[in-house]
């Protein structure tokens, strides 16, 4: 599903991806795990196509596609969703808006027909219902006033909405208290776990990976993936820590 | 033909101004064509007036209250006041006295100048909501006055919709004991506004507020002075403006606030915010004070701005296109200044014209560069 190799990327002309590669199979959830200035978040923009992160060296298909020479808006519109670190506030315009907005503008680029608006406030409350975001939330503005733990939820019921084939969460898990991971994790394999979607979970920490358990771990550091290996890796990590591995 | 004697820009009040287009439209004929489509916003019962050119068209108007003929205005001491004259529309409503629905007037300018006064006199608890709607290609001019008897209410709206040309109106309203008005301008065609106001809070617990929206692209101009006074203590104003600019055009704001010296325990409020769109765009907020009583609460606060890039890329990331991103955070940029109008048809009608003009925000965007920046077709002057 997602094919990166050989990556090099730049921030301000400062190299942080150094020939990073990496391929996730449908069906698969793969974890990313690395010490702070690893280039973890960095992987997240340069795949979401943030402005400003430039690609130097390599490739990376999605579905077979070039996904470096697709738009951001066009990368989620063929199924890629990133998820936010700090999920951004939007004063003025409301969740639904902005979902209903997102949701159809996905839909007309894939060529199907939007959905009204009550079939997306059913769809809308369904979602929030699963992770204990009520309509009241929903109506408000796109996270203003949200705690930590809200934001993140609220990211998961866009992934609910949205339904990605492909899911690149970063650092989902910072600033949540443990009942608010296991609510957030129970999203991510509910939603997730099925063998037409793969997930991409980048983390600091190995207490996610307890509850969304990985197929595949990866350890980033210095830009480039320096060991890979099965879940066991991340308690490895977790008791060792990266210095060791990252050396 | 009125002679035309216009302030310059070295006049301090008129230095964003640009009045240049005038002379030559007040030399053009009118072409009087009413077009099929007007304005008017799909509302409950309520009068309705037409003005082409100036003139009333009596048989696309139902007047109800409204009457036609001389108005108490005193034009004297502003350039374009001066030249509305002193005969127009007049609504006087007696005690507790409200009209079946919003008035609503349609301003239909098909080419030269026209002039207009207009008056709005509301006795005691008597209320009614306004919206007057520009729309055509020549200058149109307004003068109105506005008086507020005690606890009277008025809601005054502006649409100026005119697709070229030059859109001035002055308020000059005397708001009297706990009366209350509040008038909102939306500027979302293609003219250039200019756009005065001074409202003086005459009586104890009076209420005010002045704002709007004002868009402008190409090489358009909004300009908009406010004044309000107050002369009585435990008045409440508010002042809440926001500007869009685009390509290379100019919204300026100038909004003043006095408190004279027996106003004590005035409120007044004063957000000036401006959004630019393009880097060649400008925006003007000159918020002012004069404050001469010593226990009052003034707050004021001039920004101008982007569009956040992290919200731009947030939405980007969820699969809204670019300009449907840049016209949503535009949107609600602007939304809580047409929020100010109470009357809810009204102010439907006024978010729909300012989506409308988002909606003809031409594909590129001006800083950026690669592909993204081609195609759309807009051409910068």
């Amino acid at each position: 599903m997602l094919k990166i190799e050989n990556l090099h990327a730049t921030v301000a002309d400062k190299p942080i991806l150094k020939g990073l590669s990496l391929s996730v199979n449908a069906g698969e959830i793969h974890a990313i795990m690395g010490p702070n200035g690893a280039g973890k978040s960095t992987l997240g923009y340069v795949l979401g196509g943030r402005e400003g992160y430039e690609v130097t060296q390599g490739s990376v298909s999605f579905d077979g596609k070039d996904l470096l020479e697709m738009e951001a808006d066009e990368r989620a519109a063929a199924g890629l969703f990133l998820g936010f670190q700090y999920p951004v506030e939007i004063p003025g315009v409301s969740n639904v808006q902005f979902l209903r907005t997102a949701l159809n503008a996905q839909r007309r680029a894939r060529g199907e027909a939007e959905l009204s608006a009550g079939d997306f406030l059913r769809l809308a409350r369904a979602q929030g219902d699963a992770l204990g975001v009520s309509m009241d939330m929903l109506k408000r503005p796109v996270n203003v006033g949200f705690s930590g733990g809200e934001k993140k939820r609220n990211e998961m019921v866009q992934v609910g909405i949205i339904q990605p084939r492909l899911a690149v969460l970063d650092e989902t898990d910072s600033g949540l208290d443990i009942d608010a991971l296991r609510v957030v994790a129970d999203g991510i394999n509910r939603i997730m776990r099925a063998p037409d979607k793969a997930v991409l979970l980048i983390t600091h920490y190995q207490r996610l990976l307890d509850l969304v358990v990985p197929d595949f771990v990866h350890v980033l550091a210095g830009g480039r993936i320096v060991r890979s290996g099965g879940p066991e890796l991340a308690h490895e990590l977790e008791r060792e820590g990266y210095a060791e591995i990252a050396a | 033909m009125t002679l035309l004697d216009l302030p310059s820009n070295r006049d301090e009040a008129w230095r964003w101004s640009d009045l240049s287009a005038l002379p030559e439209i007040a030399a053009r004929a009118p072409a009087g064509v009413v077009p099929e489509a007007l304005p008017w916003i799909d509302c409950a019962e309520g009068p309705r007036l037409l003005f082409v050119d100036g003139c009333l068209d009596e048989s696309r108007s139902d007047l109800g209250p409204v009457a036609i003929g001389p108005v108490e205005v005193d034009p004297e001491g502003h350039a374009l006041a001066r030249l509305a004259g002193r005969v127009g529309w007049s609504l006087r409503l007696g005690r507790d006295h409200a009209p079946s629905g919003p008035v609503q007037i349609v301003h239909l300018s098909t080419g030269g100048a026209d002039h207009l006064a207009g008056e709005i006199v509301l006795d005691e608890d008597a209320q009614a909501s306004i919206v007057e709607s520009f729309v055509g290609e020549g200058w149109s001019n307004r003068l109105t006055r506005i008086r507020l008897a005690r606890s009277a209410r008025l809601m005054l709206a502006r649409r100026v919709m005119a697709s070229v040309g030059f859109v001035s109106f002055t308020d000059r309203a005397t708001v009297g004991e706990g009366a209350s008005l509040v008038a909102t301008v939306l500027a979302a065609g293609g003219a250039d506004t200019r756009i005065d106001g001074s409202i003086l809070l005459t009586g104890e617990g009076a209420y005010a507020e002045a704002g709007g929206a004002l868009l402008a692209r190409g090489r358009q101009r909004h300009d908009a002075n406010y004044v309000v006074r107050h002369e009585a203590p435990q008045g409440t104003s508010r002042q809440l403006w926001r500007s869009v600019a685009d390509d290379r055009a100019i919204c300026s704001v100038a909004a003043r606030v006095e408190v004279a010296r027996g106003a004590q325990k005035t409120d007044g409020e004063q957000s000036l915010k401006g959004l630019l769109l393009s880097r060649s765009a400008q925006v003007n907020a000159k918020p002012e004070l004069e404050i001469f009583a010593d226990d009052v609460k003034c707050a004021h606060g001039a920004t101008v701005g982007e569009l956040n890039r992290d919200a731009l890329f947030y939405m980007a990331s969820r699969g809204v296109p670019r300009e449907e991103a840049r016209a949503l955070l535009t949107t609600a940029f602007v939304a809580d200044a047409i929020e100010r109008v109470g009357e809810e048809a009204v102010r439907e009608a006024m978010h729909a014209d300012a989506e409308a003009w988002f909606a003809k925000t031409p594909l590129p965007l001006g800083e950026r560069e690669g592909p993204a920046a081609e195609g759309g077709g807009r051409v910068r002057a």
